[in-house]
């Protein structure tokens, strides 16, 4: 009989609240109403901007492909790319001669039937609290609204590229994201239409896993939330959908035996990726042959390293069949919580990171969602990660897929600690490198 | 189909010549054979349609169109095997370009867009005259040239663990089609082929990053399959002939364009 009592990975927990994370839970931004931020408009970029130095030019379709190119030289531009299909050339213009000036040369060209900036465009996420989400796009923005005191800033571009990857791929529906925790909000408004079904519950057993302590749902919306609905926040995994396992109970706790059924289960109903924001101090080989299982099915396990500044918890450190997720904050730096140890793969921002909150748990006139801090908020970023490339390569292996995301992370730390260390292992995901094709251009010849 | 194609067009140019030898020991000529060396550039610019597996392992079209330029330089011998009749191989060296191929199957995606990749070309071609009408001669001409590219190994950037890919491309080209030649001139002779011209290629992308590794090909295939080919033959002296040559490939959307220019010593 497995007595091991599990601890959730999170400083939301109420059992274990940290001295640097002074925050009552819940925090007071639960007194702001979702109309009163951004003043109630969708959050979209407003404002042209393009390229300074390019054009979009489209000519005739009876010019052929010589007088293209002499016309190309006569204008002195030169061309960086021919879009096929609709014919479009991607220019670069001459130091001296501005976009304006330029379209407005080439509009009197007969050849040409319309020439117009390279405008900019951005992931049409309209989420509300889509800007303090800096772990998927750092600007340097406040992480937090002035309401809640001691929100940090955070630092350009210290983030996990996440709108750059979703012009890859925003997921697939078909991938299913098992997160055993202490179940999910099945009706939360930003993640009700995600949810594959009403799981299953190894505390209670029976098959409605709805969360009584709020960690699940705020896991389940940083991997999966609805995205673009004009509401909350956008999940990692735009399209992917939540499997919810609860065997964490109201307190935060759970049994070894409740996890490893859980992941048995999990397995066994369609989960392509497994988040474990949990871990426990104490090896155990059943909780190992869970992990393993899981692993020889092709399910891609990610367990949070945990928030003692001691050793990676389990099941993270068991380092074959699972990817252990460290933190990092808005200026890429890892907090000293963080757990540490040779069995960490990867890091992601885990300090201030908004997600859902139980809206039954949530007191009278305040908004299902908080601030929290944690390797839990790390471990469904990578999670995310690892269902959005199942999506795009369903025929990836599991080692493949984990294997992808270790190397394709940013070494922020490498001034430090340079190449694959304890605190960050690779270092903290880039889901560009991880999904959009590498460029290779000649000077990458060997 | 595209096997068949593939299979047929050689085989055609294996079989033509030995039929031409056996007609010509059956009606008794004694022919001469005339031999001319020649040097040649080459150029084409074609768009290309470019495929990929898919999962079940049939090959689909990739979204996005792409362009093969090619510049090549060759050494030929025409054999006049007899009067009209001519067969010619060619050896070359090649700077074949494929515009900005996107692999998507391997464990990390790679968009390349390297320039031009060197390689060895080879080929045949048989030209053989059928119709002679007052200055007009009516033939028909054939060719097959085959590039295959030098691999060529690039380092992929950005990750955190170093890694390559090792690339390889090729590419087939057949054409066939009647010629029409003004014999008019003293040493100058116009021509027009009206051909139909088939494009066939590969690009074979191994990654290596560390333990991970992949391999993805993509299918080639040239947009367009009828080649107007406007030409030139001039008789500089006995001895040396110039032949210039321009080709214009209509396909959906626009036209496709190469040009040739090759001298020739009689011996």
């Amino acid at each position: 009989m497995l007595m091991v009592i599990l601890i959730l990975t999170t400083a939301i927990s109420f059992q274990y609240p940290r001295k640097e994370k002074t925050r009552e839970f819940p925090p007071k931004f639960f007194g702001k109403r979702l109309p009163e931020l951004n003043n109630g408009r969708p959050l979209v970029s407003t404002g042209v901007s393009y390229a300074p130095d390019q054009i979009l030019v489209k000519f005739k379709p009876s010019l052929p492909a010589q007088a293209v190119s002499a016309t190309l030289s006569a204008y002195r531009t030169k061309k960086m790319k021919r879009i096929p299909r609709i014919n479009v050339y991607q220019l670069k213009l001459p130091e001296d001669v501005t976009v304006e000036e330029m379209i407005y040369v080439m509009s009197q060209n007969p050849d040409i039937e319309y020439a117009e900036p390279n405008y900019k465009a951005y992931i049409a996420t309209n989420d509300t609290f889509f800007k303090y989400q800096y772990a998927l796009q750092n600007t340097g923005q406040r992480v937090a609204p002035p309401s809640i005191p001691g929100a940090p800033t955070g630092v350009q571009a210290a983030d996990t590229r996440a709108t750059k990857a979703w012009e890859e791929t925003k997921g697939d529906e078909q991938v299913l994201i098992a997160v055993i925790d202490t179940g999910v909000d099945l009706n939360h408004p930003d993640i009700k239409n995600k949810i594959f079904s009403s799981g299953q519950d190894f505390v209670n057993d029976d098959s409605d896993a709805t969360d009584d302590n709020g960690h699940g749902t705020w896991v389940a919306g940083i991997a999966a939330a609805e995205a673009n609905n004009s509401e909350g926040i956008a999940g990692v995994a735009w399209n992917c959908r939540v499997l919810p396992v609860k065997t964490m109970d109201e307190e935060g706790t759970g049994f070894y035996s409740w996890i490893i059924e859980g992941i048995r289960w999990a397995v066994d109903n369609g989960a392509d990726v497994i988040n474990m924001s949990l871990g426990g101090d104490v090896p155990s080989q059943s909780l190992e042959s869970a992990v393993q299982y899981a692993f020889q099915k092709d399910v891609i396990v990610v367990a949070a390293a945990g928030n003692d500044s001691d050793t990676v918890l389990y099941p993270g450190a068991y380092d074959v069949y699972c990817l252990a997720v460290a933190a990092t904050d808005a200026s890429d730096e890892v907090p000293g919580w963080s757990n540490a140890g040779p069995e960490v793969d990867v890091a992601a921002p885990g300090v201030w990171i908004v997600s859902l909150f139980p809206e039954y748990l949530t007191p009278s006139g305040f908004l299902p969602y908080i601030w929290g801090d944690g390797t839990s908020a790390s471990t469904p970023h990578v999670a995310g990660l690892a269902a959005l490339i199942k999506s795009i390569k369903p025929w990836l292996t599991v080692s493949e897929i984990m294997t992808v995301i270790r190397y394709s992370a940013d070494d922020v730390n490498s001034a430090e600690y340079p190449g694959k260390d304890e605190f960050m292992g690779y270092g903290r995901i880039n889901m560009e490198k991880a999904l959009v094709p590498i460029k290779i251009t000649t000077s990458s010849r060997q | 189909m595209k096997t068949v194609r593939l299979i047929l067009i050689p085989l055609l140019f294996l079989v033509l010549p030995t039929l031409c030898f056996a007609q010509s020991e059956k009606e008794g000529f004694v022919q001469t054979m005339t031999f001319k060396p020649g040097i040649g550039f080459e150029y084409f610019n074609r768009e290309v349609n470019i495929f990929s597996k898919n999962e079940d392992g049939e090959w689909v079209e990739d979204e996005a169109d792409s362009r093969l330029k090619s510049y090549f330089l060759t050494l030929s011998l025409e054999f006049g095997l007899q009067a009209g009749f001519t067969f010619t191989p060619i050896i070359g060296y090649s700077v074949s370009d494929y515009d900005s191929l996107i692999f998507r199957k391997l464990p990390f995606s790679i968009e390349l867009d390297v320039g031009g990749i060197n390689g060895y070309l080879i080929g045949a071609e048989l030209k053989k005259s059928l119709i002679s009408a007052q200055d007009f001669e009516i033939g028909a001409a054939g060719q097959i040239m085959y590039y295959a590219g030098r691999k060529q190994e690039w380092s992929v950037p950005g990750l955190n663990v170093e890694g390559s890919i090792q690339g390889r491309p090729y590419w087939l080209r057949g054409t066939i089609g009647p010629v029409i030649e003004y014999k008019g001139f003293d040493s100058v002779f116009p021509y027009l082929s009206v051909s139909y011209n088939r494009l066939w290629g590969k690009f074979t992308l191994e990654q290596e990053i560390l333990d991970l590794t992949g391999e993805e090909e993509k299918k080639v295939t040239g947009k367009g399959a009828v080649v107007l080919s406007p030409g030139v033959i001039y008789e500089l002296t006995g001895a040396l002939t110039l032949k210039g040559e321009a080709s214009v490939i209509p396909r959906k959307g626009g036209i496709d364009f190469g040009a040739l220019v090759r001298v020739m010593l009689s011996l």
